[in-house]
């Protein structure tokens, strides 16, 4: 099986997308005559695996490298970097170019920037006086499907840089990446938008379009009806809990990069002592379609049950005798075998970790937390945390859920932890708990926090939770729904004006607006008519609705967002957009600075 | 009838028919060719005109200085200039595609004048040899010329567009051509140009990289004069001994031959369309020859000049300009004398009709199935007409053919009307430009328009691209610009007004590049008025910065929400301004500021410290210091307890300072402060133990290492040092000695006193290196009964673990337990008897 997903079931025609961004490399590649190095970033190249295959590059005369900062090692002449627009990778190509020209070594370079160039990056070029040494291109990737009902804008830095930095410039990607959504599947009529950041995307969008109207006669009727815009920081509390499906966990524990888990292949039944193997993991596998949304409790039963039956018909073959088409039924069943083999291995080595007295620990303090009733346990539990030095990310995973839950630490109490922290994990941290404070994810309790408020208004803590057959979106954190879900639920039920309260609780402003400009088309009426809620596009096909979560999403959520769209009475397809796909640990990851 | 006269103006060719009508008397006075050097451009272009310098005249009531002046086809002057070009004679003279007059003198400088006569910089050169050697000879071709050089070689300018000379190939020959011609580019197989040059008894074929000799039934000795078709297929030859010959432009075979009797080259030699050859002596009637049946003359009492179309030939003289053109099938079918087919018989019909005569039923009735073929046939003839009049009799033929014809396309007629009015419109004498309708279709309706523009028939050129339904921009932009060159006189406001009202028309037309020829015009205020009309960011900003409107250059770029702009500003502004004003500039502005920053964090550290400073935020230049205190430490040429640590110790001090200076950051300066204290009793450490183990980890990584290491009193002191509280020491100690194993010691630790967080450190301590026999000795210890369950369960005893949970009555911990025993049957149904017991307890 692949990693590139079949996009053949998507909602919205995301294989051409893909096809003109495979179109776009080979293009590139192509213009550039003869043998060449490409040298790409290790990021880029993960993302990249999703829309082409490494091997299909190589037809067209190319040695691949990644890039780092130790010099090119290649025969060619002709040094292509492929290379997303950061100002730190221009110091590592710089030096390539020094250390080439100060062994003699004539070379033609050029840098595709992705998705496009920027002054800041050239001018560190110029600075360092190779710029003009250089040919310097584009390769517009905004969007990476990363599976039938997801795409990523792979800005994994967008959040800090947004919160920390106040560099917003991954907004306007965003925007841009919408945009060009819209260029292909028509102007989305109803925009919704939560928070600092998403409003600012919708403001982007509205300037695109005043900038480049769109041709209302090249304008198709648009395939997407709402747009919804979540930011990040409107709830930090889902992505620090622990995710508990299927395919959570398994980016919790394993770590998900760009649709697959890399493991030891031990764990996966082949006998290869140390290799790691990568498996893939999106939605052509029709095992792991059914069981990647459903709590992990849950998947081991089912794929128990599976086992079982598969046996039994199994001794009914070897014992009875079978007609022919029994038989072929049956040699069917065995096609899945290997996919039942794959998730039983995974679900195994998952039970490993979830087993673990400590992760149970770490789940009901999780559940404390959010609960917001015993605040001394919870923070009497984090402070053993760091006295026993546990890894530091889960240690500020619990924290950042401690405080923003809480809205902030007393004075005491947050400096008494910032200074555990020190002490216990070095001086050089001071940069991330600076950063964290910066965020808002980490400080000093300034107001009363209103998480009960908001916890009690969107119903997020749901007692008696039935995994198996859940009938609500809690079921992903077994009792805990994710707020920023709930939100989407709402904003996909009626819109924000019936919880106007509500949102003026949580973080930043929000906007719903309506383009115009749309008068031609004819469903114009219809969805005049739709102001509350949504409508069904006449044709009978259930109109699209494209959640954009700026600053990343998890799996968890993603699969509340599924068993939404999956209820009945839903009349609308979900797409997911995000800045990346994110987890507790990743998010933190980004803040972290250690100083130097 | 009126249909025989129409007849009667054409001559026949074997079995062709042409026709010559006057495209325009010429409104010029006292032109006369003989005495100039004109170049007409094809399509109905512009003639330019200047006096020959290599002939003798005679000066009439002139300035000696010579004059060039441009006339449109009808002969009405455009522009005119005094010629005072350096560079010895004018040698060649001709139009571009887009209409740029190449004029090229001796010295083998290329002068360009635009169609107002205006010459456009920088002049050219063909380069030091042609300098050198003269140039005698050019022949152009639509893009591109061959020059010859006294010394016989051939430079060549392959595309006006990139003015870029090279040399071809050198012939060889000793002596200079007898003639030269040249097939485009665009007709040549390697895509260069080739020339063929007529030297001694045959002909060469020259091009960037060889000469190749050519052979062929047409080339037998010396060539006097050749000329290539339009479409580059054929080749027209005279030949020493007076024969004029067509042949295939590879020299296959012979398509015509005719004897002209002359031993002289005829002056001028062209192509009328693809159907026959016009051979001009001045002193002879104009010789028309054709591939079969004798030639036909045309008699002229003063000097001509042939303009090759591709359809035919414009013939320039002093009075007139007429166009011969092989007379369409269309016009002949209904023309011709005694035509009886059906378009004949439909024109017949109209006429007729006009008079009120029943004949014109007749005539129908004769067409009957054929009436589609027949108004096909009118509205083509009506096309090629130049006559308007006539034009309208055959639409009014074609209408009302069309009127008994059910079948037939009916836009047909409304095109050729559309197409018409176009035409008509730009052969107005006022215009001047005489495009047949071939022409037209060949050089397409936005060519035309942009020769308009160029030529400033923007009215016109409007109404045209409205009419047959094209984007307006060009036209409205091309407008704007020369309105601002043109009026330097009128104020700003009032301009702006005047442009706007236009620029309106067409939504998306890009402000910014009017605004931007309005700066180049010197208008800097009416520029920055213009843009800020462009609604386009990324073409707004870099001209606001060109026009040097910074602030607004910065403000408008925050607001695109592109940082990509925000940066080009900022290090615009950067590069141009003293740092304080930079700083000034940016520091209320968070989008920019925040950007700077983080640029300027990644390269450019000096720098960005003083804008803190300037700023007054001093905490952060202490983090930047402190930062850069890291920096040093991780320099491998600083290896670890070496005196660098002096000044890392010193960076972090004076972040210290720097923090203390504020009381918002007591936190931060009290850490700088521990710090550096570490980093200190860390050096002494190393320098004590000699290991370099110490210097950069934390202070309860410190403590552990010296209890690993057995140095308690050294973690003692680390302690006390850094007030380490008494639980964080706790756990450190037991996972330390748990580290070394030295369980003696545990225990002695356990009893020291009553351990402040109890003892689960040192059951999990045990139980995490896997020693159940250690653990034990601290189990009963648990206090909550909870724990002590979980902890029997961890090392496995299930019946202590149930024990425990049942005194705790915890159903819940339990039902857990039991799963965590599953495998163990015995364990499992102990648990289900308690947990029954327990619930039943909690019944009653």
């Amino acid at each position: 099986m692949a990693q590139i997903p079949n996009l053949d079931n998507s909602p919205l025609n995301l294989k051409s997308l893909r096809e003109q961004s495979q179109k776009d490399l080979v293009k590139i590649l192509k213009d550039i005559r003869g043998k060449k190095c490409l040298v790409i970033e290790p990021k880029l190249g993960g993302s990249l695996s999703l829309i082409i295959q490494t091997s299909l590059l190589k037809e067209y005369g190319i040695e691949l490298r990644h890039l780092s900062a130790e010099p090119v090692q290649t025969d060619c002449t002709k040094v292509v970097y492929l290379v997303p627009s950061q100002r730190d990778l221009m110091k590592s190509i710089s030096s390539h170019v020094h250390d080439d020209i100060s062994k003699g070594l004539q070379r033609e370079y050029y840098i595709y920037f992705v998705p496009r160039r920027e002054i800041q990056c050239e001018r560190i070029l110029e600075e360092e006086k190779v710029h003009h040494l250089i040919t310097i291109g584009e390769y517009p990737l905004y969007i990476v499907p990363v599976d039938e009902d997801i795409l990523s804008f792979e800005l994994d830095l967008a959040y800090k840089q947004c919160q920390v930095d106040g560099d917003t410039g991954s907004l306007w990607h965003i925007a841009k990446a919408i945009h060009k959504l819209e260029s292909t599947f028509g102007v989305i009529p109803n925009v919704r938008a939560k928070g600092k950041a998403s409003v600012l995307v919708s403001d982007i969008l509205d300037r695109m379009h005043t900038e480049e109207p769109m041709n209302s006669s090249e304008m198709a009727l648009s395939e997407i009806n709402t747009l919804i815009l979540i930011d990040r920081e409107v709830d930090m509390v889902t992505p620090m809990c622990s995710q508990l499906t299927y395919e959570g966990l398994l980016d919790e524990f394993l770590r998900i990069n760009n649709g697959s888990v890399e493991l030891d292949s031990s764990i996966m039944g082949v006998q290869q002592e140390g290799k790691k193997m990568k498996v893939p993991l999106n939605s052509s596998d029709k095992l792991f379609k059914e069981i990647r949304d459903l709590n992990f409790e849950v998947v081991v039963q089912v794929l128990r049950q599976k086992a079982t039956s598969m046996k039994q018909d199994y001794t009914e073959m070897t014992t009875t005798n079978q007609t022919v088409s029994e038989l072929k039924d049956f040699v069917k069943k065995l096609n899945s075998l290997p996919e039942m083999t794959r998730h039983i291995n995974l679900a195994q080595h998952l039970s490993t970790f979830t087993s673990k007295p400590s992760f149970l620990a770490k789940l009901d303090m999780e559940h404390t937390i959010i609960e917001a009733s015993s605040y001394d346990i919870c923070f009497d539990y984090i402070e053993e945390m760091i006295h026993k030095q546990e890894p530091l990310v889960n240690v500020l995973r619990l924290l950042i859920l401690f405080s923003v839950t809480n809205s902030g630490l007393p004075k005491k109490h947050f400096d008494y932890l910032r200074r555990e922290l020190l002490h216990s994990y070095g001086f050089e941290h001071m940069a991330t708990l600076n950063n964290l404070e910066k965020a808002g994810l980490l400080k000093k309790q300034e107001s009363k926090s209103n998480w009960l408020t908001v916890k009690r208004a969107l119903q997020l803590v749901v007692e008696d939770t039935d995994t198996a057959n859940p009938n609500d979106i809690a079921y992903v954190f077994s009792g805990y729904a994710p707020l920023s879900i709930r939100l989407v639920q709402h904003a996909v039920r009626s819109g924000w004006r019936a919880m106007e309260e509500i949102l003026k609780l949580l973080p930043g402003p929000h906007t719903e607006t309506k383009r115009l400009g749309f008068a031609s088309s004819p469903s114009f009426a219809t969805l005049q008519g739709a102001s509350n809620g949504l409508d069904k596009i006449a044709d009978g096909r259930r109109s699209l609705v494209l959640v954009v979560f700026v600053g990343g999403v998890t799996f968890a959520e993603i699969a509340a967002l599924r068993f939404l769209s999956a209820q009945e009475g839903m009349a609308y397809d979900l797409i997911i957009g995000t800045t990346k796909m994110v987890n507790g640990h990743s998010l933190v990851e980004t803040f972290f600075e250690t100083i130097g | 009838m009126a249909n025989v006269s129409v007849a009667a103006e054409w001559q026949l060719l074997y079995n062709r028919y042409y026709r010559k009508p006057e495209l325009y008397p010429l409104r010029w006075k006292n032109i006369d060719l003989s005495r100039n050097k004109v170049a007409c451009a094809p399509f109905g272009g512009p003639i330019a005109v200047i006096r020959d310098d290599s002939k003798i005249v005679q000066l009439y009531s002139e300035s000696a200085l010579r004059k060039l002046r441009i006339f449109t086809s009808s002969g009405v002057l455009i522009s005119d200039t005094v010629w005072k070009n350096p560079g010895g004679r004018l040698i060649g003279m001709s139009w571009t595609e887009d209409q740029t007059l190449i004029c090229i003198v001796q010295d083998g400088t290329v002068y360009r004048y635009n169609i107002h006569a205006e010459l456009i910089e920088p002049n050219v050169t063909l380069g030091k040899e042609c300098f050198e050697q003269n140039v005698v000879e050019c022949i152009f071709w639509g893009n591109g010329v061959v020059c010859l050089t006294e010394g016989g070689l051939l430079f060549c300018f392959p595309d006006f567009k990139v003015m870029r000379p090279c040399q071809l190939a050198e012939t060889g020959a000793e002596d200079l051509p007898n003639c030269m011609a040249v097939i485009e580019p665009k007709y040549t197989v390697s895509g260069n140009v080739e020339v063929l040059v007529g030297v001694g008894d045959g002909i060469l074929i020259v091009d960037e990289d060889g000469v190749q000799r050519v052979d062929g039934e047409a080339v037998q000795g010396p060539v006097q004069k050749m000329v290539v078709s339009w479409d580059g297929k054929y080749l027209a030859i005279f030949t020493h001994d007076g024969r004029i010959l067509v042949t295939d432009i590879n020299f296959k075979g012979v398509l015509l031959e005719y004897n002209c009797e002359s031993a002289l080259p005829p002056e001028q030699l062209a192509w009328c369309g693809l159907d026959s050859v016009l051979l001009y002596w001045d002193d002879t009637p104009l010789l028309m020859v054709g591939p079969r049946g004798d030639p036909v003359h045309f008699f002229y009492d003063e000097p001509l000049l042939l303009i090759p179309e591709c359809d035919g030939v414009r013939i320039l003289s002093n009075t007139s300009l007429e166009f011969l053109q092989r007379v369409p099938d269309s016009t002949v079918s209904i023309f011709k004398i005694g035509s009886t087919s059906p378009a004949a018989l439909l024109y017949d019909a109209l006429d007729h009709f006009d008079r009120r005569s029943a004949k014109a039923d007749e005539n129908l009735r004769l067409i009957q199935s054929s009436l589609p073929e027949a108004v096909e046939a009118c509205i083509d003839a009506a096309g090629h007409e130049f006559d308007v009049s006539r034009q309208r009799t055959l639409l009014r033929a074609a209408s009302y053919g069309q009127a008994f014809c059910s079948t037939f396309q009916r836009d047909r007629i409304q095109e050729m009307c559309k197409t018409l009015r176009v035409l008509n419109a730009v052969r107005d004498p006022e215009i001047g430009i005489p495009l047949s309708i071939n022409q037209y279709k060949l050089l397409t309706p936005s060519v035309l328009i942009a020769r308009l523009i160029n030529a400033h028939r923007h009215l016109l050129a409007l109404r045209i691209s409205e009419y047959v339904g094209m984007n307006q921009e060009v036209v409205i932009m091309h407008w704007a610009c020369s309105k601002i060159t043109a009026s330097l006189a009128i104020p700003d406001a009032t301009l702006l007004e005047i442009l706007l009202y236009k620029l309106k028309l067409c939504r998306g037309i890009s402000y910014a590049a009017v605004a931007a020829h309005a700066d180049k015009n010197g208008r800097r205020k009416l520029a920055a008025m213009l843009v800020e009309h462009e609604p386009r960011s990324s073409k707004q900003v870099p001209l606001l910065l060109s026009i040097g409107e910074e602030d607004t250059a910065l403000m408008k770029a925050t607001e695109s929400g592109d940082s990509d702009l925000v940066y080009l500003v900022l290090f615009h502004i950067w590069q141009k301004r003293p740092p304080l004003e930079f700083f000034g500039m940016i520091q209320a502005r968070p989008l920019p500021r925040d950007l700077f920053i983080s640029y300027a964090r990644c390269y450019k550290h000096e720098f960005l410290k003083d804008f803190f400073l300037s700023t007054g935020q001093l905490q952060e230049v202490a983090f930047l210091l402190w930062k850069e205190s890291w920096e040093l430490g991780k320099n491998p040429m600083a290896s670890k307890g070496s005196p660098l640590h002096g000044p890392r110790i010193k960076l972090i001090d004076k972040a210290q300072h720097l923090f203390a200076e504020t009381k918002e950051h007591t936190f931060e300066s009290k850490a700088a402060e521990e710090h550096a204290k570490l980093l200190r009793i860390q050096h002494e450490l190393e320098v004590s133990t000699k290991q370099a183990i110490f210097v950069d980890s934390s202070i309860s990584d410190t403590i552990r290492t010296c209890i690993v290491l057995g140095n308690h009193r050294a973690a003692m002191k680390v302690k006390t040092e850094f007030k380490v509280s008494e639980k964080r020491w706790y756990w450190l100690k037991v996972f330390a000695l748990a580290t070394i194993r030295d369980w003696e010691a545990l225990e002695k630790f356990s009893k020291e006193k009553r351990p402040p967080i109890g003892y689960r450190p040192f059951v999990e301590a045990c139980v995490d290196a896997d020693e159940k026999g250690e653990a034990l000795k601290y189990i009963p210890k648990l206090a909550d009964l909870r724990e002590r369950a979980e902890a029997y369960a961890r090392i496995g005893m299930a019946k202590e673990a149930a024990d425990a949970a049942s005194q705790a009555k915890d159903g819940e911990l339990l039902g857990r337990l039991k799963l965590t025993f599953a495998q163990n049957a015995a364990a499992s149904s102990l648990f289900d008897t308690l947990r029954d017991r327990l619930s039943f307890q909690g019944v009653s």
